[in-house]
Order: C-alpha cells, then structure tokens, then sequence
C-alpha cells in the first residue's frame, strides 16, 4: 500500500464531491456528434467481427481459418459485451436518444439477461461497491477475497472455484442474480429459485442455441469444427472479461467497507469509497477498448453514467484531485494488478485474519457523521 | 407498397432469427431504409419553397402505413449526436408511389427547421411516426369551406387544398394565407395557377409587412372588416384555420361564434411556464392512462409512490438507471444539476427530476 490517505474532514469531503461533480456536468456538456460516431463505429466492429468470425469457421476444416476465426469471434463478443452492451446498459448513450443504444432496452449477446443485469450491476453493485452483505460482486458468493469475508472450509477451493468461474463466466454472471449459496444456508427455497430462474434460463437456452446448435449445424457435416469455433470463442471471452472484471475491485489495495460505511453516506463519501473500492489498469487504446474502458473502472465507479471514452481524458483530472486531497489512485498495469488478484485467491483460501495496518480493516476512515447527506429525495425536496 | 413474393417469403422465413438492430444495422450499412420495426424514409428531393421555407419529397419504408391530407407526422433528425423530433404536416395528397411531401419553414434560432432547412441532403434518411390529426375533410361536402392559414400553417391547408382539386372542387372555396412579408410565401404559382382554373376556389394573400399590390391582396391581421371584405356570409362557411398560436387564437375569436363550423391547429411548440415551487402540476401516465397531481419541484419517484403507484427504483440518487422512463413532453427540472429540459426524452430518471409543468410520462 503507498501512502496512507489523508484524513478527510467533512467539509473537504463536500468539496471533494463537489470537484467530481464539476468535472462530470463539464464532460457531459461535452458529448456530441463525436462520441455518437465512436459508438456507431464499436457497434460497426462488433458486427462486421461477428460476420468475419463466423464465416472464417464455416472454412475451418483449414487450421489457421479455425483459429482465426475462433480469435475474431471471440473479440466480436468481447467488445459487443464490454464497450457496447455494458456501457449502453449502464445509459451513457441514453442522450442520444437513439432506441437501439438505448439503456433500459438494449439486450447483450450473452447467457446473463439485461434485465437482471441492470439489477445486479448497475444498482446493486454500482450503488453499494465493496459494501460487505451488499455487493454480491465480492466474490459472487463463492470466492473470499477480503479477510474480513468470514472463512468456511468451502473457500479451501477458492483457487479451483475462480478458474471454474472464469471458464463458465457467461453462464455464472448469468445466474448471480439467483444467489445460489442461499440455498446451501436455507435463507432460499428451491422453489424460490425455480421461479426466478425463469427468465435466465429461457436466455441461457437462445445462447446456446445460437453458438451451439444453429451455427454448426448450418456448417453441415463440419458441425464439430464450428461448434469448437464457438466454444473457443466463448472462453476467449469468458476468461478475458472475467479477468479484467476481478482486476476492478480484487487488487491489493482495493478495500471493502461494513454495512455501516453507508449510514449517512454523503456524496463526498460515496465518490471517496467508489474510489478506494476500485482499481485501473495501465494500458494502451486497445487495451481501453478491449476492456469497455473498464481499465478505467475508478472513472466508470465515479462516473458510471459517462460514455466511456471519455474516461481517459476524466482520469488526469481526477487523478489530479485525488493528489490534492491526498487521496491513493490505485492504477497499475494489467499483469501486475492480475498478479494481485491471483494472490487475494491464494492467500485467502486459508483462514486470515484483518491485519491492523491494512486500511481495509478498520471502520473505514471516511466515516463522518457531519458531512450532508447523499442527496436523496428529502434534500433534493428542500432544495 | 408490398414487396416481390420472394422479399416476402424471405422474410418470412428467416426474420425472426435475425435480432431487429442487427438487421437494422446491415439495412443501414447497404444503403436501404428497410427497417423491421420502424418508420424510416429517404429524402428524394429537395427544393425552395419561399425565401426562408424549403420542400422535402420523402420516400418511406413499409412500415408507413398512410395518412390523410391534413395530417402531419413526428419527424426525427441526428443532430450533433442526439435524435430530436417535430411535428411537420404532410402538404401532399396521398399517392400511389407513398411519396410524401413537407414544407418546413426556417425559425429563427430554430433546432430542426434550421437543420432541415440547412444540413439535410437528397439521401439522407429520417425518421417518422404514424400520421395524426383531425384536421382532415368529410367524404360528402356540402357547405362552401374557408382556409385561414397564416406562415408555416399553409402546409396543411395546402394539403387539404389540393385534396379539393383532385376531388373536382366540389364546394366553394377560399383560402387566405397570410405572410409578413410576399417572399416569405409558399406555393404561390400553384395556388395561383388553380384560382385561375377553378372558378370555386379563390386565393387571396393578406401581408402584414409589405404593401398590398392588386385586387387579390389583403393587407393587415386578421380583423372582422378583413374578413368581411374577402367573404360574403361567414355564417354559412365551414372555417379551417392554421398558424401560430397567436394567430389562430384571434381568429377563432373573431370567426367561431359566427361561422358554420371551426376546426384549427396550432403550430407554435407549447411554452411551458415554470410552475412556481410547491404549486401543483398534472402528471399524464401515459401507460397505465391514470392522470395524478404532485408538487411541482419535488422529485418525481417519491411523488409518485407517495400516492401508491411503484414505479421500478434502485439506487433513488441517479446512477443505475432503474427508475428511467420516457417523457414525452413537459419541463422538467434535473434536480442534481438545476437543469429544465423541455424535449421529450427517451430515458428521464424520475429519482432525481421534478416536474416543472404539466408531464406526460411512459408510467
Ligand atoms: C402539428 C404541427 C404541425 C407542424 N407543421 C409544420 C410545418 O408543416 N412546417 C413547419 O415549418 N413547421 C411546422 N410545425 C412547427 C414545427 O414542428 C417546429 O416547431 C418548428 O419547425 C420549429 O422547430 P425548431 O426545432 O426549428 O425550433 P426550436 O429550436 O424548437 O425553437 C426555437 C425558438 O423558436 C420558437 N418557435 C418554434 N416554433 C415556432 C413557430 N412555428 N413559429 C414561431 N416560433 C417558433 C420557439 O419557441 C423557440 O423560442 C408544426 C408544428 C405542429 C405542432
Ligand atoms: S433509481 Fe437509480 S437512477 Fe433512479
């Protein structure tokens, strides 16, 4: 951990928030026709990589035309559900007013449902990030990552559990929302699931339909070279966005705060603890587009609303602030924050305990009684 | 229009395993309109109707399903990035191509009509909505008919105009269109050429700005003594009037109470007045056709729940979207940043907006 954050007192907590908020109502006064071209030119990429990709492996009976069309499918995904499906759910798009970028009706090429998506994510996780007992995204109920997550001898699997985790990616996101290890502690029935998993598995089967039956079978007697094509491409993915996912909140200085972190939250707050809860990763536009701009995830945290490419002009100015608050900006390259990762998994399948030191451990700092309020209705009424 | 046989069975066959947007997106990328759910037309042709009004002849897709003269259709344009929407009226009479035509006049500091007027090619694709308006003429006519149009509001007159020609001239008609000034006119020629042919329809202009020159010129606003001098007996007329709102507000008071019948439509975008803070506005919830009354000011979401309607709500400070439904008009306040829109918005997220008028939401 660098150098411990400063002590914030409510008012520079306020004034904290307040510089965020300027720098999001200045970049959003921005956005126009240039960020409506990016957008159209992703969704361009996505479907002319799906083409590609598709038709490269109806030729796959020749090795490199498997490959590469298993690689350009395999991205096609990646970027339709990073830097498309994910950020138009997240609304950045919705100012366009364009109903096929639309937020709360775009539907993404993957198992998990939009709609449980947008519950999951863009308010559960969004809302309460690294709260414990109210981000289900801290180890998606079936890894430990954080001391204070309460070990039991099922997390000795903890290594065995994230590959699987990222292997099955699509199909798991997909079924988070079912919360499954409530059945294991009787705080869910099994009929409870069966309802709910409805939804989920009616989109289950028209993915697997799509990958694994529609498009070999179209491909005649070489059914099996293109149902490989699609496996491969489906890990491609799976193992990709997983990995970028977990490098977002699962470093060594990401931080997890207790329920009680959200008594009284104020704005100011609630930015400081997207911030400490977040994590970027250092790359080139590639790499920015190839992970939704999630490389940018303390922007996205801050900012979840904002079209993603502009995250990267945002980032110098909230790095900027954080400096002069003397807050930690937690950004590194890729492998070494995936290295962090892979370490949390170890370490943490055996029984650890909060050090003292770690910043995680304590009631999180930020905690003041005094700074306003997050604005909800009562103040939004009084103003 | 309907489509080859083969187009037919095609899409019959493999639509529904293609994803709309995705073949609204190889559409798109072709160069085609086609679209499998929405109305989307190409301008085939672009012309100047007057000093500051252009015409625009438009082709749509399939989805089009017709309309009637003196209707009008919600238009969409990209502009910088965001789809904005107005009401234009249909100044042709339905046809055998489908072709439509509109007349847009350019307003000052206007969005679209500037737009239109200015940027819009041969080529490019716009967006429509189903036709509306009751302004439309009865299969049987009995009574002698007199248009008031004044600007922009001879589209629809000139649409209901040239129904008339088609149809014979069957009843005695006068149409008086008013302009500031004679170079802000539109379809001067043809209105010309169809009062010289038709012995029932006359045409006189009014102007307000310029001097009135001939016998078929008026001069001044719409008044009692104007009016008189260009019609015999109003009581026996049936009245169409189209204009700004001011304009047809006048008339309606000089000419309703006497005459036959009044029909009018008003062009001039509503303005919505603020309301002030606490006072209380109207919210139309347009799905659920209930209508309720809130403070104005006071976020939306809890207003709504407070009188036992649940609207979806997550993270109720504005950043998971949940709550977001589509306004389709009214001034709304953003309560995060002090902002008032008056556009109709796709996605307005109710936790952190107010209503500042009178609303119509997607409830
Ligand atoms: C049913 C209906 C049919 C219509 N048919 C036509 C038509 O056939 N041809 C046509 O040109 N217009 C027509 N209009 C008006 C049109 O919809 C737009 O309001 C107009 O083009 C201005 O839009 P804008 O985006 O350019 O102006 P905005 O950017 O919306 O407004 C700019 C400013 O101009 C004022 N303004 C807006 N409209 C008018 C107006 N009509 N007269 C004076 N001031 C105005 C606004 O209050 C504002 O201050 C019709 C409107 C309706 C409701
Ligand atoms: S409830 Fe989350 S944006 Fe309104």
């Amino acid at each position: 951990m660098n150098t411990p954050d400063r002590k914030l007192t409510p008012a520079e907590i306020d004034a904290f928030g307040a510089e965020l908020d300027a720098l999001r109502a200045r970049t959003v006064a921005k956005l126009g026709a240039e960020d409506a071209k990016y957008i159209r030119n992703i969704v361009r990429t996505v479907r002319y990589t799906e083409v590609a990709g598709r038709a490269l492996l109806m030729a796959g009976i020749f090795p490199p035309a498997w490959i590469l069309g298993t690689i350009t499918l395999g991205v096609s995904k990646i970027i339709e559900n990073m830097e498309l499906g994910h950020n138009v759910m997240h609304a950045q798009y919705d100012w366009m007013n364009d109903p096929e970028l639309n937020g709360q009706t775009y539907e993404w090429d993957t198992a998990c449902t939009a709609d449980h998506w947008r519950q999951t994510h863009n308010y559960e996780h969004h809302t309460y990030t690294n709260v414990m007992g109210k981000d289900h995204d801290i180890g998606y109920g079936v890894l430990r990552l954080f001391p204070e997550q309460k070990w039991e001898p099922r997390f000795l699997a903890n290594p065995i559990m994230a590959l699987l985790l990222m292997t099955l990616f699509q199909h798991l996101l997909a079924l988070q929302s079912l919360q499954l290890e409530k059945l294991l502690s009787g705080e869910k029935t099994f009929a409870e699931v069966k309802e709910q998993a409805k939804p989920i598995l009616k989109k289950m089967r028209k993915q697997i339909a799509k990958d694994y039956l529609l498009f070999p079978a179209l491909a005649g007697p070489f059914f099996p070279i293109v149902f490989a094509g699609n496996v491969g491409a489906n890990l491609i993915r799976n193992f990709w966005s997983s990995a970028i996912i977990f490098c977002g909140h699962f470093t060594e200085d990401a931080e997890v705060f207790p329920l009680e972190s959200l008594e009284n939250e104020s704005r100011g707050h609630w930015y400081l603890r997207q911030l400490k809860g977040s994590s970027n990763l250092e790359g080139n536009k590639l790499m920015h587009i190839m992970s939704g701009n999630l490389s940018h995830q303390i922007e996205h945290h801050l900012f979840p609303d904002v079209p993603g490419r502009r995250y990267a002009e945002m980032s110098v100015e909230v790095r900027e602030i954080c400096k002069r608050y003397g807050q930690h900006y937690n950004s590194k390259p890729f492998f070494k924050q995936l290295g962090e990762v892979a370490g949390r998994i170890l370490r943490h399948a055996l029984p650890s305990k909060p050090s003292s030191d770690k910043p995680s451990s304590k009631k999180p700092k930020l905690v003041s009684k005094k700074a306003s309020p997050v604005v909800r209705e009562e103040e939004l009424l009084a103003a | 229009m309907s489509s080859p046989r083969p187009v037919q069975f095609l899409r019959r066959a493999f639509g529904p395993l293609v994803e709309p947007a995705v073949f609204n997106f190889w559409a798109r990328e072709v160069g085609s309109t086609a679209s499998r759910d929405r109305v989307l037309a190409r301008v085939t042709a672009k012309r100047a109707e007057s000093s500051r009004a252009v015409t625009l002849e438009l082709q749509p897709n399939r989805h089009f399903v017709g309309f009637k003269a003196g209707q009008h259709v919600n238009l969409t344009v990209e502009i910088d990035g965001r789809r904005v929407t107005r009401s234009y009226s249909l100044t042709g009479v339905p046809n055998a191509e489908g072709s439509l035509s509109l007349t847009v006049q350019k307003i000052e500091g206007g969005q679209v009509s500037a737009h239109l007027f200015s940027n819009l090619q041969v080529g490019d694709v716009v967006e429509l909505d189903a036709a509306f308006g009751e302004m439309t003429l009865p299969e049987t006519l009995s009574a002698p008919l007199l248009f008031l149009a004044a600007g922009s509001g001879i589209t629809p007159l000139m649409s209901l105009t040239r129904e008339l020609a088609q149809r014979g001239m069957p009843v005695e008609t006068t149409l008086i269109y008013w302009a500031r000034h004679r170079a802000d006119l539109c379809f001067l020629s043809e209105l010309k050429a169809l009062a010289a042919k038709e012995p029932k329809f006359r045409f006189l202009v009014a102007l307000t700005g310029d001097a009135a020159i001939g016998t078929d010129e008026l001069r001044g606003r719409p008044s009692s003594e104007l009016l008189a001098s260009a019609v015999a007996s109003l009581s026996s007329q049936s009245v169409y009037a189209c204009g700004p709102a001011g304009f047809v507000e006048q008339v309606e008071t000089l000419v309703a109470p006497i005459a036959r019948s009044f029909q009018s439509e008003a062009f001039t975008p509503p303005t919505f007045t603020p309301a002030a803070s606490s006072q209380t506005v109207t919210l139309m919830l347009a799905k659920s056709n209930r209508v309720v009354t809130v403070r104005s000011g006071e976020p939306l979401l809890a207003a709504l729940e407070a009188q036992g309607i649940k609207p979806p709500s997550g993270c109720r400070m504005g950043i998971c979207n949940t709550c977001a439904c589509g306004k389709r008009e009214g001034l709304s306040r953003n309560l995060k940043n002090g902002g008032e829109n008056a556009e109709p918005e796709a996605n307005l997220r109710i936790c952190v907006s107010s209503a500042q008028s009178d609303l119509t939401l997607d409830l």
